[in-house]
């Protein structure tokens, strides 16, 4: 038999028929469509996330001085979403967009993954002993030289047990250069014991307010404890309460105001000492409150003397009759309060706009009083023994420390001998967060000697010579008290979610560890097995009400609301006394025409970690596209210097220059220039580094003439067409 | 298999006899017949590769990694389906068990089974989870809620999963090389017109027919889509 | 089998969003990404390529200094129900990927069919649709944050806002589990709704009038869903959309925003 052509087809056709008779076209056809359907990616391969038993775990949220509660729901070991824990005296129920990040910070390529010790420029793995047993050894060497005085300490705030361990370190080894980042708590607290006597943490009792007058606080732009401040926000929606925002900016906190009362930036001071003007001229204020008051008569003529509304009008930039019409609606409401604080309100302020806005909230009764503003004592459960001094930490105590933070780079370049020989950073991230950024980096480089505590791989963490990972937030117990502007402060424990991820240790832990280390004195000072042991000690009887609710209000602590705390009498003396000008920005003007500010948003982390990838998604294009950063300039003043939207620029301010774009917006002050804070990041990785400018290199520290605080908030600029 | 290979012998002897005689009515009377051959024989081959070498080829058999028997924890021991494969408090299906299930009576070997043996010394006691394959798994963009099915519309475990409850052994899990997923959903019947036991096969169309019938609607894309 | 889905008046889950409470904080956006595994690129930048199921939408009034306002408006997916079900995407969906749910209102959909001719989002007014157009990359050490609740989406599909209907689900197995007969208001919220520190979103059914969000809007069955509620107003109302997320404000030029109300046009 021959296979011709036609044979050649009937086999075909056979095969076709037959092909046709099985199951094979219908099964093939629907999996190479299933295969097509579940086509997971080239080359990176979609991952199913493994299913498992859901559960919740309370804690409490410490990526701001907010402290919300959080509940983090767990599919098995691995925690899948941070929520808002619903009934927590902070926020009950809600969260905001950076603790809802919160994942991506504990399981982010940015944390350190163990003990990393810097030898030659690259970062070398080391173990735990080997890292304390070196640093131990180096502390050691300088106290016995003599130089305990030259090892310091700097923390991201001064409450709760953690910073108090770092401080007690020091003390033990004999120094007293231990330093807190700046915050805005330190000025209330400053103001608040000049004009009534005792140093008393200042709070605001929002909810139950009928006239809020916020002089550029951005009340929903992070202030304070941000979520709460939303919710009392929504609150005054539903009362009719009603919002003034006085600020350059249209920001958050303008758009949802009643008023939007745009301010020369740097004159809230002016105003709200104008308004007293029309207050004390009109008869207005709270007679009880200035008859048991003092210096009220001087206050008065000087109000008379230089605060008339026109000077305030001119000086402001804002019309007579608004300030005339704010003046008569904020002394005539039930519940008005007047706060400050610029942006988040976490930078100190200069103490003598702060008195003159206790003084206005004075003049109306406002002081003590529903709705108004709240004095209370600072939280003080920590009462630990004082740490054991030797010979060569009683002789290092009796040294003089840098007057402050922003001294830092002043005192380390000029002195011949470093007078900071040693550094431990537990948490903070000066390098990034201080103002004039790059003179700080330029002192840290020169210390021997700097170890950084922290989670993340920082900007002050990439300068350091040892890097003690820590436990992320969500891995570790940690009380976490609470003022942020609340009518009654909080302690909340932070409490661990998930196990340790990777080589990483408790900060207090850490520091018990390293004092044990270095033997002697230093070791007798802390008694505490752990930091679990030292935290609960430290709460005695109270620790198991902070257990079991995951926070105690601060009135468990037994304070008695005294009458003189309840008083609300107040000496407007300090406020008369106080020096410095009300309004300065520092900078030449005819140099540097304009003024540029920074702002917060509720969308950026402006502080010491950076911004996470899922809030960065909801940063506008109109803020940060690709790696440029925006300015926003009113169109006015963007005609006269010849900048279009979207084109870039260069910013130069007194501090630094930098490459920006231009973003018209009707929403700011002719002659400001606003930047958001927040980016401009040099370490982490690609989801967070070179994108943008950071604010902080061009602004340098302005120092307060009555606290010493570094107070800037601006800074004078010029804008040219790149 | 020779059935198939003998016959294309056959057939390449045919031509070569063929080539070497010649003559056109020898070619002509066979002209019929070599395309009546041709087509059986084309007929025959696919036939064969359809219904048996492409099954074969399909899918891979794995073995499980423990030979669990259920019988002899259902009917010997008298525990109910529930005691492993339990609801959580939420409501949601734990679905096959973790080592936690087994280590009351397991945690050391209570017989002398291989397969015992095999499971406390290689899971058991190194408290590594046993790589279970799931015959019924469904792919990861899928939802089922066990709860309403069992609870809420009172179905039985077997409705769906056969009478896996009640056998002595664990048959090989056959894996679908192109698709990944295991034969029982589609269904050892690769025609899938001979479905004779509701769980003879897991598809899409088996769900939705069988939504249709007792809810009216086949539902929509989330009902089990996630 | 039991068959009482059929007598029960079906679900038509909607939201009522406060423009007058909205901060424009971001919670809510955060909060989708993180309950739905939506990805993240290094550069988030570029807005036409970012995936937000749930987005915040910064409108402004257009006036000068010093008279210019802001209004922040969330904008999820508006599960638009059409007309008998014929929302504008579902309409043209080729490979029957998306559908109506007529049981929950909800605009359903299968990642898995899709293919990605994003007939959808063209069709889709609010542009509520996101492709994506990479594989998703989560760095290392990050998929352990992902959620099994929600299948993560490849390379070449469209995505959208679900109204977290995986809570439903889950809600609903505990309601059958617990052998409940009716899901509570609260027993399913959206990962938005929760999050949000204003309260300024309302999530529930709209059929039910004994929700929140029936009561706030009072929704006109016989009008498209229209709210009789003079104060509340959904977008591009005129469109005929029907769409499920209904917003309150108290500012007229954000209500006339809202219907992209050109000067002497009517309401058709």
């Amino acid at each position: 038999m021959k296979i011709d052509r036609r044979s050649f087809l009937a086999l075909v056709g056979g095969g076709a028929v037959g092909t046709a008779l099985t199951p094979l076209p219908i099964k093939l056809t629907d999996d190479i469509s299933i295969w097509s359907q579940s086509f997971r990616g080239l080359p990176n391969e979609v991952p199913v996330p493994a299913d498992g038993a859901a559960s919740y775990h309370p804690s409490v949220c410490t990526l701001c001085p907010g402290g919300c509660g959080i509940s983090v729901r767990k599919i098995d070991d691995r925690a899948v979403k941070v929520e808002g824990a619903a009934g927590f005296p902070v926020n009950n129920g809600g969260v905001c967009a950076l603790g809802l990040s919160g994942l991506q910070l504990l399981y982010g390529p940015w944390r350190v993954q163990a003990p990393k010790k810097k030898e030659n420029g690259t970062w070398k793995t080391i173990s735990w002993s080997q890292a304390m047993t070196e640093i131990a050894d180096k502390l050691n060497k300088l106290r016995q030289a003599g130089r305990a005085h030259a090892i310091a300490g700097i923390a991201r705030t001064e409450a709760g047990t953690v910073p108090s361990l770092l401080k007690r370190l020091l003390t033990a080894c004999g120094s007293n250069q231990f330093f807190a980042m700046p915050a805005v708590d330190d000025t209330f607290r400053t103001a608040a014991a000049q004009m009534r006597g005792n140093a008393a943490a200042v709070g605001f009792d929002f909810e139950n307010s009928s006239f809020v007058l916020s002089l550029s606080a951005g009340l929903l732009d992070g202030w304070g404890a941000p979520v709460r401040m939303i919710a009392a926000h929504s609150q005054w929606r539903n009362t009719g309460a009603k919002l003034v925002q006085v600020e350059p900016r249209l920001s958050n906190t303008a758009a949802k105001a009643d008023q939007w009362v745009a301010i020369n930036p740097g004159t809230e001071g002016i105003l709200v000492l104008g308004l007293a003007h029309v207050i004390v001229r009109d008869g207005l204020y709270d007679r009880a409150v200035t008859q048991n008051s003092e210096s009220f008569d001087a206050l008065k003529a000087l109000l008379k003397k230089d605060y008339a509304p026109g000077a305030v009008a001119k000086a402001t930039g804002i019309g007579e009759p608004v300030i005339e019409q704010l003046a008569k609606d904020f002394a005539m409401a039930a519940n008005p309060v007047a706060v400050c604080g610029r942006g988040s309100g976490r930078e100190p302020a200069p103490v003598k706009e702060v008195m003159a806005v206790l003084a206005l909230n004075a003049l109306v009764g406002s002081i003590n009083r529903r709705g108004g503003v709240f004095t209370s004592s600072p939280l003080d459960y920590i009462q630990w023994e004082q740490p054991v001094l030797d010979d060569m930490a009683t002789k290092g105590l009796k040294k003089s420390a840098i007057d402050g933070l922003h001294k830092l780079p002043e005192a380390l370049n000029k002195a011949n001998v470093p007078s900071i020989e040693a550094l431990i950073v537990a948490e903070a991230n000066p390098v990034y967060g201080s103002h004039d950024a790059g003179a700080m980096k330029a002192a840290f480089e020169q210390i021997p000697l700097v170890i950084s505590l922290s989670a993340y791989m920082d900007e002050t963490a990439a300068l350091a010579d040892y890097v003690l990972p820590l436990h992320n937030n969500l891995e570790r117990l940690e009380d976490v008290p609470v003022s942020a502007g609340l009518k009654t402060p909080v302690v909340g424990l932070a409490q661990p979610v998930v196990k340790p991820q990777l080589d990483t240790m408790h900060p207090g832990d850490a520091i018990l560890k390293l004092a044990s280390e270095m033997g002697g004195s230093v070791s007798e000072s802390f008694k505490w097995r752990d930091y679990k042991e030292c935290l609960k000690s430290t709460f005695g009887d109270d620790w198991r009400a902070l257990a079991k609710d995951g926070y105690i209000q601060k009135t468990l602590f037994g304070e008695t609301m005294d009458a003189e705390r309840l008083s609300k009498r107040i000496d407007f003396g300090p406020l008369l006394k106080s020096r410095g000008a009300m309004s300065e920005v520092p900078g030449d003007k005819n140099q540097y025409p304009l003024v540029l500010v920074g702002y917060d948003t509720m969308r950026i982390a402006a502080e010491w970690i950076g911004t996470p990838p899922f809030a960065l998604k909801t940063v506008s294009d109109m803020v940060i596209k690709d790696d440029d950063i925006f300015v926003e300039v009113n169109p006015a003043t963007a005609r006269t210097l010849g900048l279009k939207t979207g084109k870039a620029a260069t910013l130069e301010t007194p501090a630094g220059k930098a490459r920006v774009r231009v973003n018209l917006s009707d929403g700011i002050v002719p002659g400001v220039v606003a930047m958001a804070k927040g980016f401009g990041h040099t370490a982490y990785d690609r989801y967070i580094a070179k994108k943008g400018v950071n604010t902080n290199t061009l602004i340098g520290p302005v120092e307060d003439a009555v606290s010493g605080q570094d107070v800037a908030w601006g800074i004078r600029a010029q804008l040219k067409n790149a | 298999m020779s059935e198939f290979d003998d016959k294309s012998v056959d057939v390449s002897t045919e031509r070569d006899v063929s080539a070497d005689s010649d003559g056109d009515g020898v070619k002509a009377d066979n002209g019929g017949l070599a395309m009546l051959l041709s087509f059986i024989i084309g007929l025959v081959a696919a036939l064969i590769i359809g219904w048996g070498v492409f099954p074969a080829l399909l899918y891979s058999e794995k073995e499980q990694p423990v030979q669990f028997n259920h019988d002899l924890h259902v009917n010997g021991e008298y525990m109910e389906c529930e005691s492993c494969h339990y609801f959580r408090e939420d409501g949601t299906f734990a679905g096959v068990p973790t080592l936690n299930a087994c280590i009351d009576c397991h945690e050391y070997p209570i017989g002398s089974s291989e397969a015992e043996l095999n499971f406390v010394d290689n899971y058991m006691a190194t408290g590594k989870e046993v790589p279970w394959r799931i015959y019924s798994k469904q792919p990861d963009c899928v939802f089922f809620s066990h709860a309403a099915h069992v609870v809420e519309a009172g179905m039985d475990c077997v409705a769906c999963h056969g009478h896996v409850g009640t056998s002595t052994s664990l048959k090989p899990y056959e894996e679908n090389r192109i698709t990944g997923y295991s034969r029982d959903i589609w269904g050892k019947d690769l025609t899938g017109v001979f479905k004779k036991h509701p769980w003879d096969s897991m598809k899409m169309d088996d769900c939705a027919r069988c939504h249709e019938r007792e809810t009216g609607s086949k539902g929509a894309c989330f009902q089990c889509h996630k | 089998m039991k068959q009482n889905q059929g007598n029960k008046k079906p679900h038509k889950f909607g939201m009522v969003i406060d423009l007058d409470k909205c901060t424009g904080c971001g919670s809510c956006m955060v909060a989708c990404m993180s309950e739905n595994n939506v990805s993240f690129r290094d550069d988030e930048s570029d807005k036409q390529k970012s995936i937000t199921w749930m987005r915040v939408y910064k409108l402004t009034n257009g006036k000068p200094f010093p008279e210019t306002e802001i209004c922040y408006l969330p904008r999820p997916c508006m599960h638009c129900e059409g007309h008998h079900g014929h929302s504008p995407c579902v309409s043209v969906c080729p490979a029957t990927a998306t559908d109506y749910d007529f049981t929950t209102g909800i605009v359903s959909q299968i990642y898995t069919r899709c293919f990605g001719c994003r007939y959808c989002m063209a069709a889709c007014p609010y542009h509520a649709r996101y492709f994506n157009w990479w594989d998703p990359v989560w760095p290392e050490g990050m998929k352990e944050s992902l959620s099994p609740n929600v299948s993560p989406r490849m390379r070449g599909v469209v995505e959208k806002c679900s109204f977290c209907f995986h809570r439903y689900q889950l809600a609903m197995e505990k309601v059958y589990y617990d052998g409940g007969q009716e899901l509570g208001e609260d027993e399913y919220q959206t990962a938005c709704t929760q999050a949000c520190p204003a309260g300024a979103i309302t999530f529930g059914d709209l059929n039910n009038p004994k929700h929140a969000v029936h009561q706030l809007v009072q929704p006109d069955e016989n009008h498209g869903g229209k709210p009789k509620n003079p104060d509340a107003f959904r977008l591009l109302e005129r469109l005929g959309t029907n769409p499920k997320v209904y917003y309150f404000s108290s500012r007229k030029w954000v209500r006339d925003a809202a219907d992209n109300n050109i000067k002497n046009t009517k309401d058709a």
